[in-house]
């Protein structure tokens, strides 16, 4: 499926049951998510991370729900759901695309300019790198006897001069290899939206809706 | 002073590198997260934890519309943030995208009732009103904190402010001003 609009779809889902009670469409929608995860044959070991993991903040609204409110048992299965329905749905679209392929197609697709794109695509390369400079500058904190914590600004300050640096750097060497920020450009990897893409958005939110209102009727 | 509106290829990556950093703190902090809500479910306090750590959370707006100072670079940077945090295996996928937009507006807001044209303790402090409100509105739909007895709900919005004010206050106007006694920002984000 074109990856702009499986994110949109999936965001639009996530907003759509931000404001809905019904804990049946949510379940469902974990479960619809958790299919098109299985089918991106996931490790072990981040499947059980995927079950794990929201069961913390999803325990935590039920209970709050049932010891802090009057809004009863209902309410609360409705929040334990609805956090299963928002990790699966939106892991559903993240871990069945690269950032490039999201990336080529939101500039080919939904037109956003070029300079955003590669200039995103630019920095994101720089991930591994960032990792170790944060891990540099707290060994360079320790070394002199001063530990750098979450609360620290010096260890933020020293991470916008590395990035200044750097995106100095980068923004140079993409200009000198040819990078024009608003000239038009060819694609190597043409990226389209077929019609089907547009029948599994269009179609998938009306089922939503008829669910939805189904269930709100009965 | 009188700042540029238009995003150059160098603001982007700057924008998007220090979007990362944070991407990567918030990462590091997702533990914590998890940490605290176990320890407060049992008494039924656990979303008090998200209000705990939403100062860190929010860092990223206040901070990038203070360094760019363009209309839109708060909202930017928090975005830009949690797409990072959605790549690096976040726990929440696209939805991080959600509480992306929904964060960058709120910290944005502060700088839009100043007109985009004081940088001070004012705006910064109006902005992290602005993120208090809208997030914990937004939390009272998504996350049913509207169902609360009010003393809680106080008590979390309260909780909310300190950290906000702590994290996207204090420490965003101390590294500012760490970033000011080096003079490289003026000229560089032009």
């Amino acid at each position: 499926m074109n990856p702009s609009l499986k994110f949109l779809l999936a965001v639009l889902i996530a907003l759509e049951i931000s404001f809905t009670n019904t804990w049946t469409v949510n379940l469902g929608l974990a479960v619809i998510g958790l299919l098109v995860i299985l089918s991106s044959r996931p490790s072990l070991k981040r499947l059980v991370l995927l079950f794990f993991v929201p069961l913390i903040p999803a325990v935590a609204l039920a209970v709050a729900i049932l010891l802090q409110s009057n809004a009863g048992i209902h309410f609360a299965l409705v929040l334990f759901t609805r956090i299963y329905a928002y990790v699966f749905v939106g892991s559903a679209a993240t871990l069945t695309t690269s950032v490039a392929d999201l990336v080529m197609s939101l500039e080919q697709n939904a037109h956003i300019p070029s300079k955003f794109a590669y200039g995103f695509l630019g920095a994101f390369n720089l991930l591994p790198k960032i990792v170790s400079e944060v891990n540099v500058i707290r060994a360079a904190g320790n070394m002199r006897g001063q530990a750098l914590h979450i609360w620290s600004p010096q260890l933020y300050f020293k991470a916008i001069l590395a990035s200044l640096d750097w995106s100095e750097n980068l923004a140079e060497a993409m200009t000198s290899h040819g990078f024009s920020e608003d000239a038009p450009r060819t694609y190597f990897k043409q990226i389209r939206i077929r019609w089907w893409d547009w029948l599994i958005v269009i179609g998938s939110l009306a089922l939503l809706q008829v669910a939805l209102f189904g269930l709100h009727l009965q | 002073m009188k700042y540029s509106n238009a995003w150059h290829l160098r603001d982007i990556i700057l924008l998007t590198l220090i979007a990362i950093f944070f991407g990567v703190i918030y990462w590091i902090i997702g533990p914590l997260y998890n940490v605290l809500t176990v320890a407060l479910t049992p008494v039924g306090l656990g979303p008090g934890a998200n209000d705990i750590v939403m100062g860190i959370w929010v860092m990223a707006g206040p901070l990038s519309g203070y360094v760019f100072k363009k209309v839109g670079s708060a909202t930017l940077g928090e975005f830009l943030g949690s797409v990072v945090e959605m790549f690096l295996g976040g726990q929440w996928g696209a939805s991080t995208m959600i509480s992306g937009v929904v964060q960058g507006v709120a910290s944005e807001l502060g700088f839009t009732f100043t007109g985009y044209k004081r940088y001070d303790w004012f705006s910064l402090n109006l902005s992290v009103l602005t993120t208090t409100i809208v997030t914990f509105g937004w939390d009272m739909i998504r996350n049913g904190y509207s169902k609360y007895h009010i003393g809680l709900l106080i008590a979390l919005f309260i909780i909310r402010l300190i950290s906000t004010w702590i994290f996207s206050g204090v420490l965003v106007k101390a590294i500012v001003n760490l970033l000011d006694r080096t003079h490289l920002m003026q000229t560089q984000t032009r």
